[in-house]
């Protein structure tokens, strides 16, 4: 009973104390707020309201004779400038590689895109050419973007052009004269030519357009999620374990503060075992992460629609993510010898630990950073924050019991184990 | 032990490596006294009493309270003991009447019980009115006195109050020196710790006189102040340091003891009355003025000064 009575104790103090207030919840809040705001979350029911990028792009490809009317430098413009493209791409043609670049560096241009004078012949017949996609360094999401769809006509004429070229080996090891065969290779080309000259026209038509791209409120509707959504959710999910993490810790040092303030001392003078006291603080700190958490997946879920995935494996999820946090901020509390290191440790080490631990939030919605987002979620499951995010993605992901068991159980007992040791380290030094 | 010894302290020992903060220190408290640990800052009067609130495990020797041990049967001992701590000890961000339920359920009250002590105790403390109040905001006084009704929310057998009135205006210092007689005249025995000669004077049934970390006297008052027999105490300021005229003090017949701090100067002496015209005469020859004087009747100042040589103060 007098576990509780401690326990009650410290939340009441917690609830009471603007700062932790405004540490456990305005914060979290108010950085995906901004997220929301940044993507017009307030826009209406369109949802993508994401501002259209602004490219500017310089056409030098002269297509020899050999190619007919086909030119592949103009089919990429066309398809830069589609309709349907409209709402992500604001394309504009500079007169030249130089005003282009310059149009990037002024920042009138998020990106730059520059079609080599041979890119015809390089995507249809012999040779090489690279197109330059010059991008403004501040920005990943809309050069992303264009990325992915330069990135697309690139390789289907890759494509086609391996393809192509192992017909013509396989028809000379059949017999078929070299010359024929060049001469069929080059049929093929132009067919090719011919077909994607037809695809993209009837591209310009709104008819089998090569690239679909949907709204946000389509996507809904399908069952997809949104880049929004996707944007909005894991920015949410990973402030709420950065923040959780550092309510842990500072919950933690209340034990340290009241040992300097006298009452934990005092506390030890009354027939109370010490550790029903050491319990009851443990108890506050755990309660403490689990209303911060309870409360932001409500709040979340209502203001930003953050869809966080089937009830049993989010309680799970949850349930590690309060373990593990709690533990952690009592197994560092544990480390230090007075509030005065607080400051320094805490705000170091769960600085690092933290922004390590949830980096993958950064890179895993943009299209452009799929290898920084592999590389930062190997990274992050070196930090407790890491398993944490790793947990509560499957969940959010469509994950069920049996895939979140795994990190649930790694939560747990990285849990056990800081606990183990935290717990430890204050029965001595009360001992 | 007999029965009405309420704490009796045997060969306490508490030392941190080599640092010895307290040596080997023995007495007993007898039920329904009010007994006085005095000595100056550094004594090791807290260090002794938080090994007697069970704060801390002594190196060596053992604490009986009410016959529970220390080492034994610790929570015998808090069960029995209320503890007002030097520094306040209180959750500032919560009320007084919110500080008192709390501290009330570790001590093991509950229900109508612990609403009717609390309700009492804010009575006791000149509270009532402001218990709704964030002590936070409260004076520094009624801070004290809050942190004075905790301990007394349980009824315990034994106060241990640590330096209550330090730092804190005359008027609250009063307050506190009166609760105190009144606790101990309703039963409570009490173990008060101080270094103000005057608090112990005034409050003590037995003194016990502490100096870095050992019991250099004990007994009532009165025989305390038989150590220094009926010596005066005169406290002396000179118009310049003079090495001389110390000198010529020390071998001045009736003249005790003699030190200097801070340009003053602490004689014990035989009878004032006698002694100081000696003292100015000597003065005269040496050349120094005396500038101002002060007499006292022998009491634990002296008593102190004559054991030590030093002044209790320090």
């Amino acid at each position: 009973m007098k576990l509780l009575d401690i326990a009650i104790k410290d939340l009441l103090r917690s609830f009471r104390s603007a700062f932790a207030l405004v540490f456990m919840f305005v914060i979290p809040l108010l950085t995906v707020g901004l997220f929301y705001f940044a993507f017009g979350g307030l826009g209406g029911d369109d949802g993508f309201d994401l501002a259209a990028t602004k490219v500017q792009v310089v056409n030098l490809d002269e297509p020899g004779s050999e190619y007919g009317d086909f030119s592949a430098g103009h089919m990429l413009v066309d398809l830069l400038e589609s309709e349907n493209l409209s709402g992500l791409l604001e394309v504009s043609e500079a007169s030249g590689p130089a005003r282009a670049r310059a149009a990037v560096d002024a920042q009138e241009a998020a990106v730059a895109v520059i079609i080599p004078a041979d890119f015809t012949g390089a995507a249809l017949g012999a040779g090489s050419a690279a197109v330059e996609l010059y991008q403004d360094p501040t920005l990943t999401l809309g050069p992303g973007i264009v990325k992915s769809f330069v990135s697309q006509i690139v390789d289907g004429f890759a494509g086609a052009k391996i393809a192509t070229g192992v017909a013509v080996e396989q028809l000379v090891e059949q017999g078929v004269s070299a010359s024929d065969a060049e001469a069929l290779k080059q049929e093929i080309n132009l067919a090719y030519g011919q077909w994607a000259t037809e695809l993209g026209e009837a591209h310009q038509d709104g008819a089998n357009p090569l690239l679909d791209v949907q709204s946000t409120g389509d996507a809904g509707e399908e069952g997809t999620e949104s880049l929004t959504q996707k944007i909005l959710s894991t920015t949410m999910v990973g402030m709420m374990i950065f923040y959780a993490f550092f309510t842990a810790a500072n919950a933690s040092e209340s034990i340290l503060r009241e040992e300097e303030a006298g009452t934990l001392p005092r506390l030890f003078t009354t027939p109370t075992p010490q550790s029903t006291i050491l319990g009851g603080k443990l108890l506050a700190v755990f309660v403490t992460i689990l209303v911060q958490v309870i409360v932001l997946v409500v709040i979340a879920a209502l203001a930003f629609g953050v869809a966080w995935g089937a009830p049993l494996p989010l309680a799970l999820a949850t349930l590690g993510l309060v373990v593990l946090a709690s533990s952690f901020g009592v197994f560092l509390t544990s480390l230090l010898k007075n509030t005065k290191q607080t400051g320094i440790v805490f705000g170091g080490v769960m600085t690092v630990t933290g922004m390590v631990g949830i980096s993958s939030v950064f890179t895993a919605s943009v299209p452009a950073a799929s290898d920084a987002s592999q590389v930062a979620h190997t990274l992050s499951l070196l930090m407790p924050q890491g398993w944490a995010l790793h947990g509560w993605r499957v969940v959010m992901d469509g994950g069920g019991v049996s895939d979140v068991l795994v990190p649930l159980a790694v939560m747990l007992a990285l849990g056990a184990g800081f606990f183990v040791i935290g717990v430890l380290r204050f029965r001595k030094r009360f001992a | 032990m007999s029965t009405d010894t309420a704490i009796r302290v045997q060969e306490l020992h508490k030392n941190y490596g080599d640092v010895y903060a307290v040596r080997g220190i023995s007495f007993d408290v007898h039920a329904g006294e009010i007994f006085s640990l005095l000595g100056p800052n550094g004594a090791g009067k807290t260090t002794t009493i938080s090994m007697v609130s069970c704060l801390l495990e002594p190196t060596q020797g053992d604490v009986s309270v009410v016959g529970h041990s220390i080492r034994r049967d610790p929570m015998g001992v808090k069960a029995a003991i209320g503890v007002v701590p030097q520094e306040i000890a209180l959750y500032e961000d919560l009320s007084a009447r919110e500080n008192l339920t709390f501290w009330g359920k570790m001590y093991g009250l509950r229900g109508s019980a612990l609403r009717q002590r609390v309700n009492q105790v804010l009575e006791i403390t000149g509270l009532a009115e402001r218990q709704k109040g964030r002590t936070g905001k409260f004076s520094g006084g009624m801070k004290r006195r809050l942190n004075i009704g905790i301990a007394l929310l349980h009824r315990p057998q034994i106060l241990i109050m640590d330096e209550p009135t330090v730092g804190i205006d005359p008027q609250s210092r009063r307050n506190i020196l009166d609760s105190v007689k009144e606790m101990n005249r309703q039963g409570t025995t009490i173990l008060y710790t101080t270094h103000y000669m005057e608090e112990a004077q005034e409050l003590s049934d037995h003194i016990a006189i502490m100096d870095h970390g050992e019991l250099i006297a004990y007994g009532t008052h009165d025989e305390l102040v038989e150590i220094v027999g009926e010596m005066d105490r005169i406290t002396l300021m000179i118009s310049a340091e003079s090495a001389s005229v110390m000198e010529r003090w020390r071998t001045t017949d009736g003249v005790h003891q003699i030190t200097a701090e801070d340009g003053t100067l602490n004689l014990l002496v035989d009878d004032s009355n006698v002694v100081l015209p000696r003292l100015f005469e000597s003065a005269t020859q040496a050349g120094t003025r005396i500038t101002s004087v002060e007499i006292q009747e022998p009491n634990l100042e002296a008593v102190f000064l004559h054991l030590t040589g030093r002044a209790l103060r320090d």
